[in-house]
């Protein structure tokens, strides 16, 4: 078997824009473009942009929550995008996923006890009454909550202990591989920083393989050991995250770690700011879609799409214009 | 010293709820100074929002009652005036900006009508034609490209950035003296929050209004507020200016929570601590503690947090920089 957990080649996801009276397509959403990326066992990789551009489509279509319209997803030396639906319930065993809102993502009239059994009966796991409640009692343990809250509802926790009971539902079938969507943006930030430094002693513990999807940079360059950034729907670059703040090649990437506000009110702003919204997927422009927002622009920007270029082995970015190491 | 525009004095929010009461704001000081931006931050439920709504006199009564202090806005006391007659501040004296601009902005009506509407309560000498000038400059002002077309779409019609920048023209149309933002660009990509801080930082510079921005947002406050009041279970626990008060911050909670965010500097390639925490979370508004209402997260806790001592005060420690907090931080 191969290093890499899971291998994604060439994913696409179109959506269809239906209109007239006869609900014709009239056009497509290229909500994901050509994404490929490998991913370690026991690694986590990062995945940030912009709202629109595709992360969560990404994350979702890896799992086939979403059907990609073509591309590859290898797990496990596997291609599960050829697999059929007794297959992929199998396979679902082995890859989860937490949701960004933990009040959406909870049944509010499942006690804990419920919402933690449903994944090990749907995959008949610890179906002895004395190992399940024991069993229980662990992954309670191990996101750190009391015994107690067994017999409890949702309603009952705060927005942290409630991702923790997401996590908790995840670990319940032993995955190998989990897709963090978003999982603590919609908490406070010293709540936070518990559910991340908890999410990294899992992976520490279980050796559990994570795509951490964010829009926080910060919180994604913490954890991950690579990043991976996309802008409407493509690839723009991937990198180690040491190496992708100070030594980013992309101009969106550098534009995107300049954005974000700094908590040190000592440090002079040399801050690049980009002009103009993000565009349409929609519509988006020709040529590199960045173009129309990049101060490095040139008329080959505007007629064709960069292809992967290739700076090391572990980082690899889209541009025609590349940053050059000394601006930096 | 520049001029103070607002002064509110030991304010004291209280709702009555099917639980009970509640105290959402306990004795609050803030001060904001013309042209300068005092940041108030705080977690969610820790009474931001209602220090601003109360200011606005936006408290819904009932439930909520405006229980005791006292809101100065320049020389008078807003908490004295008719309520009526708070629709003649509102929105002409005093502003403010909501987190989600979709929300905040009426879908049926065209983004000219709405920043013309406000022209119509607050500058009634103006004619029709004046006023849709001056909605078209105020756009413009706001850097939303050609505004002469934009007047006419709808909120639908534009993106979240632009539409929070409609509502910067909207509340500033009448040139405020104080602009309340609440989380202005919390429901924004960074790139856009980024383009919006600076026009928010330009405005400012331009018209000299001051700013009350309410944030969780560290970051933000970092790089653009002059002072700021950290909340905590609607007290104030710290205030300072801001470089006093990442630099050496006194209280405890302040601490925990600049500690908490990542930072980018962290060595390439070692493997990473763990992030310092604030262990266990807010307590319940329902159930406060006897005496300091940190004392359950806190790292320093004695006796006599525990409500031997009553409730630590806010001290003044040095010029310009108070703390409540019985041990604080050298």
């Amino acid at each position: 078997m191969s290093e890499y957990l899971l291998e994604v080649q060439n994913l696409c996801k179109k959506f269809p824009i239906k209109g007239g009276i006869f609900g014709r397509e009239v056009g497509a959403v290229n909500a994901v473009n050509d994404v490929s990326f490998k991913i370690k066992k026991g690694e986590t990789l990062g995945l940030v942009g912009e709202s629109g551009c595709g992360k969560t489509t990404l994350g979702r279509s890896i799992l086939r929550l979403i059907e990609p319209t073509s591309g590859a997803v290898i797990f496990n030396g596997q291609n599960i995008v050829d697999f059929d639906a007794n297959q992929m319930r199998e396979m679902r065993r082995k890859m989860q996923i937490i949701f960004q809102d933990p009040y959406a993502s909870l049944n509010p009239r499942m006690t804990v006890q419920g919402i933690l059994s449903e994944p090990m009966d749907i995959h008949k796991l610890c179906m002895d009454k004395e190992v399940r409640k024991k069993r229980l009692l662990d992954l309670l343990d191990q996101v750190q909550l009391p015994a107690d809250a067994l017999n409890k509802y949702p309603h009952e926790f705060s927005g942290g202990q409630r991702q923790r009971i997401c996590i908790a539902r995840a670990l319940a079938v032993e995955p190998e591989f989990i897709v963090c969507d978003e999982p603590v943006s919609a908490l406070d930030v010293s709540v936070q920083a518990q559910v991340v430094n908890l999410l990294m002693d899992l992976q520490k513990d279980l050796g559990i393989t994570f795509l951490f999807i964010a829009h926080d940079l910060k919180v994604v360059e913490y954890i991950s050991k690579r990043v991976a950034v996309m802008y409407l729907g493509n690839m723009v670059e991937i990198a180690e995250s040491s190496e992708l703040y100070g030594g980013a090649r992309h101009p969106y990437t550098k534009a995107l770690f300049s954005a974000i506000p700094k908590p040190d009110p000592t440090l002079k702003k040399d801050r690049i700011l980009l002009e103009g919204d993000i565009p349409s997927p929609m519509n988006p422009p020709s040529g590199c879609h960045f173009h129309p927002r990049c101060w490095n622009a040139t008329d080959e920007c505007r007629k064709d799409y960069p292809g992967v270029k290739a700076e090391s082995s572990t980082h690899e970015y889209r541009c025609f214009n590349p940053i050059q190491l000394s601006e930096k | 010293m520049a001029e103070k525009i607002l002064d509110v004095k030991d304010l004291v929010v209280e709702f009555n709820t099917d639980r009970g009461g509640v105290t959402a704001v306990n004795g609050v000081n803030l001060e904001v100074f013309k042209g300068k931006t005092l940041g108030l931050v705080g977690e969610s439920g820790s009474g931001k929002s209602v220090t601003a709504l109360s200011i606005m006199r936006l408290i819904p009564t009932p439930p909520g009652n405006i229980a005791a202090g006292e809101i100065r806005f320049r020389d008078k006391n807003l908490l004295d005036i008719p309520l009526d007659n708070m629709r003649s501040i509102r929105g002409n004296k005093i502003a403010m900006i909501f987190q989600e601009p979709m929300t905040s902005l009426n879908p049926v009506f065209t983004v000219g009508n709405q920043i013309e509407e406000v022209l119509e309560l607050h500058q009634k000498e103006l004619s029709n034609a004046q006023r849709k000038e001056k909605a078209i400059e105020m756009l413009r002002l706001v850097g939303i490209p050609s505004p002469e077309q934009r007047i006419e779409e709808y909120p639908h019609q534009l993106s979240g950035g632009m539409r929070q920048r409609v509502m910067i023209a909207m509340s500033l149309a009448c040139e405020p003296d104080l602009l309340i933002a609440d989380e202005p660009t919390t429901a924004l990509d960074v790139t856009i929050q980024a383009q919006i801080l600076e026009l928010m930082k330009k405005l400012q510079d331009e018209l000299g209004m001051g700013i009350l921005l309410i944030t969780h947002d560290l970051g933000v406050v970092a790089e653009t507020c002059d002072d700021v009041a950290v909340m905590y279970c609607g007290q104030i626990v710290e205030t300072a200016d801001v470089k006093t008060l990442f630099a050496h911050p006194q209280h405890p909670y302040t601490k925990g929570l600049i500690e908490s965010i990542p930072s980018f500097d962290s060595t390439s390639g070692k493997v990473k601590d763990r992030l310092p925490t604030i262990e266990g979370m807010v307590p319940s508004l329902f159930n406060l503690p006897e005496g300091c209402n940190f004392q359950g997260r806190c790292q320093n806790v004695s006796e006599k947090c525990r409500g031997s001592a009553g409730e630590p005060k806010l001290e003044t420690i040095a010029t310009e920089h108070q703390v409540r907090c019985f041990h604080p931080l050298s």
